[in-house]
């Protein structure tokens, strides 16, 4: 019996505020607890991606963007399932080939129903039960 | 009254050799003379007196040669740029050095052991040296008519076609001068005094004439020394110099044919034939990096223009993406709470409220745009309309010739003032002029893109930009203002909407008719302050009941 989605904790980093609530709602309504960042300096101060069982993340970001993010986050918690998240379609061009990390890439507006079975795809594949730190 | 292609103003002309010399150019033209006066001290006092030097046949060809090609690319430049500048004193410098050039035939045909041993082709042993005296006579005195008239009282320009007449005249003329003068020496060779006494050397009597051509040269150097305006005179006065020189180097150390300052003389010779050349050549150069300068800059300037739109474009679409992508999250959410088994009526309304407050969030997005495109009233200035057409179409010029399209500018009166964001307004009559081309691009001739101007309403203007291209399908007229409609693959379909919102902005109006018998008619009108002032512009001329054509969704029905 798979574990219950609340015991999966699910990071929104982006720095628009409506979007971060929008998403905020959108996980809970499958359940999942949910950390809202506005940047990803705030993530990666917080010192909570260990706890962290899936990161959804916005390419523009001011100062650390998506990409950057990607790598930094491979490198302190590898394997950790990504999905970035764009408004800017030329965004979609700079996505880094073939990487060392597992993500996908939404463009804004993206279907909520694709986006939570992306967030459940990664969390079945990328290990077997959730595991707190 | 059609003026075919006047929207391009004359170039400004920026003949380099008709404005002051610099400052470098000046050191430069010294340091020639310093030089010249040196290696003339060398042969005739200095160490290089005594030096012998063979006699090579082949050389008087080589010399003759360069000194006909160098003056006769110089007299064509020269009268290039009379064809430009239209001031007789140019045409009297190109009359110089074709002389210089055509004097050179005679010369050759004369000049001992070039055709046959010891003696010229034609005329006599005295020939060539009257020639000689034919060329330094001639030429100073044209360079002296030149400074006689140079700061004359620029009368009115002439005409082009009499340009060419004069310059025709000129070439015919010289051409006679030195047809006369040279057979004058070769046939009346007998009878001119005996300044050689044989192919090799220059007697006693040769000073006469020596002393007078020199004289005209140092008159020449005098005149445009008191007269020395420009980088021309300055070079002039170098090439003079060298003519003068070339007397007394000539004689001394040895008056001979052949002799080291014999060879020294034909040296000054190439070098006096050369000088103008080069400051041409120079000209040319400079004036070349500076058009494909301005033609670079005036591509940038027309491109960030026309980016404006995109950019505009681009950044709505940025800016509603995201209140869009909120909305529709929490919709989704939204329905996923109310789809539970036991419904979470708390969290479905909270996801409601979201939606809402990102509905008005997306509204502020766009009444922001629609206020951003509102003119500053600060920035509303009188405009002349003419002027903003005829610099629209100056921008798009490389665009036009290469499409191979016709332009015709007709302005139709006398405009009422209008106001309005000058800025803004290029934009549309750029945006219309590059639809227009695009429209015509591909198409058969005769292409031609009208830009008319005429008052409308009183204080009004009404500007139209017809074109002869593929036109709008009908079943797309109604929609061709819409936001992102486009028949271009490569549009966002925000430009002509972006210049309906300008244009009305301005308290305009911009719409579409089909031009006969094909093609395109886009017009706007701008308008005065008085009517500006009424509260809604917009409103106070309806569309519907307006004469002009007008989309089929406005029309009466």
């Amino acid at each position: 019996m798979p574990p219950p989605a609340s015991d999966y904790t699910v990071a929104v980093v982006d720095d628009d505020e409506n979007v971060l609530k929008s998403l905020d709602i959108l996980l809970q309504s499958a359940d999942y607890s949910v950390r809202l960042f506005a940047s990803a300096t705030a993530l990666l101060q917080s010192g909570c991606l260990p706890q962290i069982d899936c990161l959804i993340s916005d390419i523009g970001l001011p100062t650390v963007d998506g990409f950057e993010l990607l790598r930094l986050v491979d490198r302190a918690q590898p394997g950790l399932p990504i999905i970035l998240i764009t408004g800017r379609s030329d965004m979609l061009d700079r996505v880094p080939a073939g990487g060392a990390a597992d993500f996908r890439v939404f463009s804004k507006p993206f279907d909520g129903g694709a986006l939570l079975a992306a967030v459940g795809l990664a969390l079945r594949s990328s290990r077997p039960g959730p595991c707190r730190g | 009254m059609v003026k075919a292609d006047a929207v391009f103003p004359e170039e400004q002309h920026f003949i380099l050799s008709t404005l002051s010399p610099s400052a470098a150019q000046k050191r430069l033209a010294l340091g020639v003379v310093c030089a010249i006066t040196i290696v003339f001290g060398l042969i005739t006092v200095g160490p290089f007196k005594h030096v012998h030097v063979e006699r090579v046949d082949a050389f008087v060809p080589s010399y003759v040669t360069a000194m006909f090609v160098c003056d006769s690319i110089t007299a064509l430049l020269l009268y290039a740029q009379f064809a430009i500048v239209r001031a007789r004193a140019n045409l009297v410098i190109a009359s110089a050095y074709l002389f210089a050039a055509l004097v050179m035939i005679p010369f050759i045909l004369v000049f001992p052991g070039v055709f046959r041993p010891d003696e010229g082709l034609m005329g006599g042993m005295q020939s060539t040296s009257w020639v000689y005296f034919f060329q330094h006579a001639g030429f100073p005195l044209f360079i002296l008519g030149y400074g006689l008239i140079k700061d004359a009282p620029p009368a009115r320009r002439l005409r082009q076609a009499a340009a060419s007449a004069e310059i025709g005249v000129s070439i015919a003329l010289t051409g006679a001068i030195v047809s006369a003068g040279g057979l004058l020496f070769i046939k009346a060779h007998s009878w001119l005094p005996r300044v050689t006494v044989d192919a090799m050397h220059f007697g006693a009597l040769w000073w006469y004439p020596a002393t007078v051509v020199a004289l005209l040269n140092v008159i020449g150097i005098v005149v445009l020394w008191s007269r020395r305006r420009v980088a021309l005179d300055l070079w002039l006065i170098v090439v003079m110099f060298l003519y003068a020189i070339e007397i007394p180097l000539s004689y001394y150390p040895d008056p001979e044919r052949f002799s080291i300052g014999w060879y020294a003389v034909r040296g000054f010779g190439v070098l006096a034939s050369s000088v103008v050349l080069m400051l041409l050549i120079h000209e040319m150069a400079t004036l070349y990096a500076r058009l494909l300068g301005a033609v670079g800059a005036q591509r940038r300037e027309r491109e960030a223009r026309l980016i404006t739109g995109d950019a505009v474009a681009a950044s709505i679409a940025h800016e509603v993406r995201q209140p869009l992508t909120a909305m529709i999250t929490s919709a989704d959410a939204g329905l996923r709470f109310l789809d539970r088994p036991a419904p979470d009526l708390d969290k479905a309304k909270e996801a409601f409220r979201l939606i809402a407050t990102d509905g008005h969030r997306a509204g502020d997005v766009v009444a922001s745009i629609r206020a951003s495109l509102k003119t500053d009233p600060a920035k509303r200035t009188a405009l002349n309309v003419d002027e903003l057409i005829e610099q629209a179409l100056a921008l798009e010029r490389s665009d036009l010739q290469k499409n191979r399209i016709q332009v015709k500018v007709e302005p139709r009166g006398e405009l009422p003032e209008v106001r309005g964001d000058r800025i803004q307004v290029q934009q549309v009559l750029l945006n219309l002029i590059t639809n227009a081309i695009h429209a015509m691009s591909g198409k058969e001739e005769p292409k031609v893109l009208s830009v008319t101007s005429e008052a409308y309403e009183g204080a009004g203007v009404l500007v139209s930009v017809a074109d002869t291209g593929t036109g709008i399908e009908s079943q797309h007229r109604d929609r061709i203002f819409n936001p992102l409609f486009t028949t271009k693959s490569d549009g966002m379909g925000m430009g002509l909407a972006i210049c309906r919102a300008i244009i009305e902005a301005q308290h305009g109006r911009l719409w579409f008719a089909p031009n006969t018998p094909r093609g395109a008619v886009f017009q706007f009108t701008l308008r005065g302050d008085a009517i500006v002032a009424a509260p809604d512009p917009r409103l106070s001329v309806s569309r519907a009941s307006s004469t002009l054509p007008v989309f089929p969704a406005c029309r009466p029905s």
